[in-house]
């Protein structure tokens, strides 16, 4: 498509656009005003139901929990399909470093390095921990408290390359967190059904506001959603990282360091 | 405060266009990984810090990882051929 053609689609599209996006615009709150009713309700009533502090946490595990549900089983497709589409890259014809770029000086790891990230790799593993813990008592959730468990394993990548650090990190255990948080989401919300309640619904005892084991079965979709967010991502990291794995015979056709 | 908001919602719109703008692949990874860190001060300003811990540890660790992976890939790979 020539630029002429583009500049006229690009007008054309823009002025059907421009009137309904105005419309948009204009009957939108002002910046900075108060929470929508929905919000200051779930504020207002949140704590008093369920004896949760962090409200976030108590709309997606437990007043929408269903949702949830379905965006942990479109993580646990995209995962599994990723693993389908770059299963060919591995095997035994790989080395346990990443491949090289000819040209590009390569300089070994340092030792600040090293221990650095083993450092902020343990810590930010903790807090990973932490957080996904806390979900219903501060910010954070599962999701958040997997990632930041996903990116303390990466820096630990950083620190010790790929070969200790696969020795680490053992994809089976990977794919068990990760089919096991989703099934623990469902079984979780079976297990009102059982008694003869509505699809999750919340019949585990809510326990004290602010308390870490508090929100009763929110603590489980949350633990579900963690293990299955944290083993997720680690299983893409893994996936990709084995992409840049250098061949054998490269290496010993001494074409690597 | 609100200058301070004023100044971080200026500031994801110039990273935003510097990742549109950068044309090296391998440049426009960290472009979008400067603007993830700007978006989650933005999330973290606007007092939603569990946003901005997701925006975090998604928009500037995880997905520039995978972008750099792929990146190296595709040039490793170009080189076997």
């Amino acid at each position: 498509m020539s630029g002429r053609a583009r500049m006229i689609l690009l007008a054309l599209a823009a002025l059907t656009i421009l009137p309904g996006f105005w419309r948009v615009a204009q009957s939108l709150p002002a910046f900075g005003t108060a929470a929508s009713p929905y919000g200051e309700a779930i504020n207002r009533l949140g704590p008093e139901l369920r004896h949760v502090a962090n409200m976030v946490s108590a709309v997606n595990f437990d007043f929408r929990g269903f949702d949830t549900l379905g965006e942990e089983y479109m993580l646990l497709c995209a995962v599994a399909g990723t693993v389908l589409l770059l299963r060919g890259a591995r095997g035994e014809d790989r080395a346990g470093h990443a491949g090289r770029v000819a040209g590009r000086p390569h300089e070994g790891r340092s030792d600040a390095i090293v221990l650095m990230s083993r450092i902020f790799g343990i810590f930010t593993l903790i807090f990973g921990a932490y957080v996904a813990l806390h979900a219903t008592a501060t910010p954070g959730g599962g999701f958040q408290g997997g990632v930041i468990v996903a990116t303390g394993l990466l820096m630990l990548y950083l620190g010790e390359g790929y070969e200790r650090w696969r020795k680490l990190i053992r994809p089976p255990v990977l794919d068990v967190c990760e089919g096991g948080g989703a099934l623990l989401m469902v079984a979780g919300g079976l297990l009102p059904v059982t008694m003869g309640r509505p699809f999750l619904e919340n019949v585990l005892p809510f326990g004290t506001i602010k308390d870490m084991l508090s929100g009763g079965l929110m603590l489980v979709e949350n633990a579900g959603v963690a293990l299955a967010v944290a083993g997720g991502f680690t299983v893409l990291m893994v996936e990709f990282l084995e992409e840049t794995r250098a061949l054998l015979s490269e290496v010993e056709q001494g074409q690597e360091p | 405060m609100a200058v301070l908001l004023a100044a971080l919602l200026l500031f994801a719109a110039a990273s935003g266009l510097g990742v549109v703008l950068t044309r090296d692949p391998g440049r426009q990874v960290f472009a979008l990984a400067i603007n993830g860190l700007v978006l989650s001060l933005l999330f973290f300003a606007l007092q939603a810090p569990d946003v901005a811990l997701s925006e975090f540890t998604v928009g500037t660790v995880a997905v520039p990882l995978l972008f750099l992976a792929t990146l190296a890939a595709v040039r490793i790979n170009k080189e076997r051929r």
